[in-house]
């Protein structure tokens, strides 16, 4: 082959190289081209402690180091909740939500997607708490005793009185219920929350599909 | 060989040949896949340190979008960046596949294997975030898919997917972190990169310039005419009928999308370990033949120092002697040893070689052949008499091409292994000429056979050709799959030059004077 010819071969060659490497490099590819909605359930919430809680007596705590002497003693254990995701007249999901962790006290998390056929949709979307609530022995935050606090426990009483509080009020209630009437259009998220201010589930939607 | 039997090799010979047709066995791009990958970094390189200056933590899209619309630089360099990465990725596994096909990751050579199977991965997962740092449609693609495989792994106290909900905006400190990484993996790779050489004495990690500059040159041009593309930019409240997929290095992207995370982890770690276990499957099971180590006659060796500095692996060093002799004495380790037998090549005096191959045996056999004497009356009527000396990776089709021209075709296992007394034993025994055929430099399975060839034929370097023998008999020339013709030419070539060379009779007496006298043994040790 001459010196032309094999440069012309070449040159040929490097070019179909090229066009292939250009051809791979981006071609559009099928994501969701069904065109259908989705509807996405994303939250991160503390789940509720289920405790029964007592009051030390002045004996148990004399027991105790000072350091120890935590007034109200709970015991229980993490909630779990009934998921339910109706729309229209059929349910499209339906699951136990436990918080994170082995031993399921840690936040809890969720986030999936559910297809749904475009058009104006009923949804009803329930969170509900599956353990009932524990009798305390003595939950009366009044009757702790305040008089052990001294030096640098003083006002302990009071710091466990609201920290107790400040943990119910973190946690997700114990019903939610989000019962709306949605238009779904095709390849648009419709996205349901926890508002963790309000307590309440949201729901978020923003323009259509491309 | 039975390694040449392999079905990969067979196909990896016959895509050798293709692109030698194409681009000549100078320039063919996949004999130099490895350092055209290297290349392809250093490109990478130049161009992100280029576009970090625009890249922008807070408005990712819009920032990546405004590179692709300036006409005048950032878009071409853009485009650049990519396809060189797609080259990069290309070239890594066209060298992988080479040095598979050609049995070429086992003993020392695992070293290398394994870390190039590490730096394969870490362009993948470099590729991976700076496809997310584009945050287009396909890069969300990416990140989301990324997101749902890592939260299958118990590390994260909230999964990373719900980064990208929609319920907020995707944090800063994310795209932070993915430019970190995305940084920082390139870095991996030159720690990579250095491990992977680590066990080769004179590393090449360049192409030819030619090859470096028209491959830089033809990617910008396909930069400028096809820009690549830029999906629109994320969001997660939408979801796309359509991304660009990059095939080159997120071809696993719509399988991946199909499988739980469970499955995924499972076929990487699965397909990780074979890959990693084919230097355990391609070794040869017993070291013999063709796979022997190479092994040193304490008789012979002079301690000269030459076969350390030629060996490709480092499988050789000089230690002390046992024997009360005041040199030192060369010393292989197996392990380190892939049986190139370029050190046979290297002893003056041929005490190195695996066995059956070295200088004495390669001097031995061409006695043994009574082929190779010519007497004034055997020689062939148009007198040419040349011993062509072929690699014997050469392809059979150019050795029978070489025969029906006349040729005396013999096969050594690489130039590099040829002893410089067997060209001289051929001329004294009545050849005209002795031509050298090796494989392409940059293809040769002994790494530096061909350059140590020349350099021992016509510079001097040890063993060198004795200054006897008339260089003007002596060429050598390569013969790559693909290229018959410049095979054919060269000998053709060699053989009409050889009508103007005095030919002297032909030594009767073939003892070749040893340019060291070995000590024997015995004496030695008294």
């Amino acid at each position: 082959m001459s010196r032309v010819g094999r440069w012309a071969f070449a040159t040929l060659g490097s070019a179909v190289l090229l066009g292939v490497l250009a051809a791979a490099s981006g071609p559009m590819w099928p994501h969701h081209a069904d065109g259908h909605s989705w509807l996405r359930l994303s939250w991160g919430a503390r789940p509720e402690r289920i405790e029964v809680c007592r009051t030390l007596s002045e004996a148990e705590l004399a027991d105790r180091p000072e350091h120890m002497r935590q007034r109200v003693q709970c015991d229980g254990a993490t909630a779990s909740y009934q998921l339910l995701v109706r729309v229209d007249d059929s349910v499209l999901d339906a699951r136990v939500l436990r918080g994170g962790g082995l031993r399921h006290d840690r936040p809890m998390h969720l986030l999936t997607d559910l297809q749904v056929k475009p058009g104006q949709r009923r949804v009803v979307v329930t969170l509900t708490r599956r353990e009932a609530d524990k009798e305390d022995e003595n939950d009366s935050d009044d009757a702790v005793a305040i008089s052990a606090d001294t030096g640098i426990f003083a006002g302990r009483a009071e710091r466990e009185r609201e920290e107790r509080k400040r943990q119910r009020r973190a946690a997700i209630p114990a019903a939610l219920r989000l019962d709306t009437v949605v238009t779904f259009a095709p390849r648009q998220v419709q996205l349901i929350t926890f508002d963790a201010e309000s307590q309440q589930l949201r729901l978020e939607s923003r323009g259509g599909g491309r | 060989m039975a390694a040449t039997d392999l079905p990969s090799r067979r196909i990896l010979r016959a895509l050798d040949a293709g692109f030698t047709r194409i681009y000549g066995w100078r320039h063919n791009p996949l004999h130099q896949s490895g350092t055209l990958a290297v290349a392809m970094l250093l490109l990478l390189l130049a161009t992100g340190l280029y576009l970090v200056l625009f890249y922008r933590v807070g408005a990712p899209s819009a920032s990546v979008a405004a590179l692709a619309r300036d006409p005048w630089l950032g878009s071409w360099i853009r485009s650049l960046h990519r396809y060189a990465s797609d080259l990069f990725v290309i070239a890594v596994v066209v060298h992988a596949v080479r040095m598979f096909a050609q049995r070429r990751s086992w003993g020392t050579r695992r070293l290398a294997w394994v870390s190039g199977l590490f730096l394969l991965g870490i362009g993948l997962m470099a590729a991976w975030t700076g496809f997310v740092m584009a945050w287009d449609s396909f890069g969300s693609r990416l990140a989301v898919e990324g997101a749902r495989v890592l939260d299958a792994l118990p590390f994260f106290s909230e999964p990373l997917s719900r980064i990208f909900s929609g319920e907020a905006p995707v944090p800063n400190a994310f795209f932070f972190v993915n430019l970190f990484l995305h940084i920082a993996l390139p870095l991996g790779v030159g720690a990579g990169l250095w491990l992977h050489v680590s066990r080769l004495a004179r590393p090449v990690l360049l192409p030819p310039r030619v090859v470096v500059w028209t491959t830089v040159g033809a990617l910008t041009l396909l930069a400028i005419l096809i820009p690549a593309p830029l999906g629109p930019a994320a969001d997660p409240l939408v979801v796309v009928e359509s991304t660009p997929l990059n095939l080159v290095t997120a071809w696993w992207l719509p399988l991946s999308e199909q499988l739980s995370p469970g499955q995924i982890w499972g076929s990487v770690v699965t397909l990780g370990l074979l890959l990693v276990m084919v230097p355990r499957w391609t070794r040869p099971k017993n070291r013999v033949g063709l796979d022997a180590p190479s092994v040193v006659d304490p008789r012979l060796c002079t301690g000269c120092n030459q076969c350390p500095q030629d060996c490709p692996w480092e499988a050789i060093t000089m230690v002390e002697r046992s024997d009360g002799r005041p040199t030192l004495l060369a010393q292989v380790d197996p392990t380190r040893c892939v049986s190139c037998g370029i050190c046979a090549g290297s002893c003056a005096p041929m005490g190195i070689g695996p066995p059956g191959r070295s200088g004495r045996d390669q001097l031995a056999t061409l006695r043994a052949d009574g082929e190779l004497v010519f007497t004034d009356s055997s020689l062939p009527s148009d007198g040419g008499a040349v011993v062509v000396i072929c690699c014997s990776q050469i392809p059979a089709s150019h050795r029978n091409a070489l025969t029906q021209r006349g040729a005396t075709v013999r096969e050594v296992s690489c130039v590099g292994n040829l002893h410089s007394s067997v060209v001289e034993l051929s001329i004294r025994r009545g050849a005209t000429g002795v031509l050298v055929m090796g494989c392409p430099p940059r293809d040769c399975l002994g790494r530096e056979g061909p350059k140590w060839l020349n350099e021992r034929l016509f510079n001097e370097r040890e063993a060198e050709l004795q200054a006897r023998v008339d260089r003007a008999r002596v060429h050598t020339g390569t013969a790559a799959p693909g290229d018959l013709a410049g095979t054919l030419a060269t000998f053709e070539k060699f053989k009409d030059s050889l009508t103007n060379v005095a030919m002297p009779r032909v030594d009767a007496v073939d003892d070749l004077e040893l340019i060291c006298d070995p000590v024997p043994f015995e004496d030695s040790t008294g």
